[in-house]
């Protein structure tokens, strides 16, 4: 059962098109195994709609409907080709979220004791910072907080932190002001997190520390 | 062929321009097309004037969602989503990929779309009936809650800039969406 959804906020920022990308993918695998924010989600699309409905339309150039019938038989563009992924040995049973397709994804990289890191690449914005991330039964993450938003997707397992435990399609929303220490449940965690911030890897210094 | 004002022909409802992308996506009727065209691009181009495009960069890129529209009308589903709403959607992603163009040049074209931003109403049936009922409940919203949905959806800015704005702390516009989202969520409810 689903006990942590993204806030209202979060969703509105999502229908509305002004989360960032990585923060956007991880509220995207949210989605896909929540029909609850899906469907709030529609409803927020919805008001979106009518917000369209109602603007003062706006006069086009005289030709733009004719330029337009110019290019309708035009083929589409191809689609980009599929990217490099690496074979993560994942848990039986668990596939990576389909918003996840198109990501570059890197091999496990161990950052730590019990503690491991894929780089997930989004080619059409290379400088969000996403990751999967593996963290053994019990371990500890030091305690941190955040430079800006951390959203965080556990796909498997779980983990507990100050603010709850967060189980298999929760989501967390922590921001600058959380400084947390999460601890991954005995069966392990892995989950799909999106940092605020270029490329820096602030789990490196953290986990190292632990 | 003279200006498209949108305001020059009785506006379509909302059942009408959903039977019109069903008539794109069954037979290429290119007039049908037409009347889309005219309803739609107008709006389109006036969301991306509010997202803060250029005239001429709004332009370019209304005739992109069009084109889009045109592509896309086989995945439009009546039962899923309204006619504006899935509309809405694809002007976002365009916008969403135009920005992302604008600022990373080394990925030109073909840039995905992303999962999870496709209409997607599953369990709960947004019919163009519905769609309608929505309009009404934003009206009844107060002007300050429709300030902030208006301003979540229509610029590219961030919860803390639309605070700075309009001078407010970032706790009372959070507060806001909520109110305004829930009564929204109890208007939509309480409909028959």
């Amino acid at each position: 059962m689903i006990r942590h959804h993204p806030t209202p906020e979060t969703l509105l920022a999502h229908a509305a098109g002004t989360l960032p990308a990585g923060h956007g993918l991880v509220v995207a695998a949210h989605l896909q195994g929540c029909a609850r924010c899906r469907a709030e989600l529609a409803a927020l699309e919805a008001a979106g709609g009518a917000l369209l409905e109602d603007l003062p339309p706006e006069t086009l150039a005289a030709e733009a409907f004719a330029q337009v019938l110019a290019r309708l038989d035009e083929p589409p563009p191809a689609p980009p080709p599929p990217p490099r992924q690496a074979d993560l040995s994942l848990p039986h049973g668990l596939r990576l979220p389909a918003a996840l397709r198109r990501a570059e994804i890197g091999r496990w990289l161990w950052i730590g004791t019990g503690v491991r890191y894929s780089r997930v690449r989004l080619p059409w914005a290379p400088e969000q910072n996403v990751m999967l991330l593996r963290v053994a039964g019990g371990r500890r993450v030091i305690h941190h907080s955040h430079g800006g938003a951390e959203f965080t997707q556990v796909l498997w397992g779980g983990f507990r932190d100050e603010t709850g435990h967060y189980g298999p399609g929760d989501i967390g929303e922590a921001d600058e002001t959380l400084a947390h220490q999460p601890v991954a449940d005995p069966e392990g965690c892995i989950c799909l997190a999106a940092l605020e911030g270029g490329l820096r890897l602030p789990w490196l210094t953290r986990l190292l520390g632990g | 062929m003279p200006p498209v004002t949108a305001l020059d022909y009785p506006a379509p409802d909302a059942s009408a321009l959903a039977a019109l992308i069903g008539r794109v996506a069954a037979s290429r009727d290119r007039t049908a097309y037409a009347t889309l065209f005219k309803h739609f691009a107008p709006r389109v181009k006036a969301y991306l004037r509010r997202a803060g495009m250029g005239g001429a960069e709004a332009e370019e890129l209304a005739q992109e969602v069009m084109l889009s529209l045109w592509r896309k009308a086989e995945s439009f589903d009546p039962a899923r989503a309204g006619a504006a709403t899935w509309v809405f959607a694809i002007a976002r992603n365009a916008r969403i990929d135009h920005a992302r163009r604008r600022r990373e040049v080394s990925f030109p074209d073909n840039a995905p779309e992303e999962e999870g931003h496709a209409p997607s109403a599953e369990s709960l049936t947004l019919s163009a009936e519905r769609e309608a009922r929505l309009r009404g409940a934003l009206g009844a919203l107060t002007p300050e809650q429709q300030q902030i949905v208006q301003l979540s959806f229509f610029s590219e800015t961030p919860h803390a800039a639309i605070a700075s704005a309009l001078n407010l702390p970032l706790g009372t516009v959070k507060s806001r969406i909520r109110l305004g989202l829930s009564k929204l969520r109890a208007l939509l409810e309480d409909a028959p």
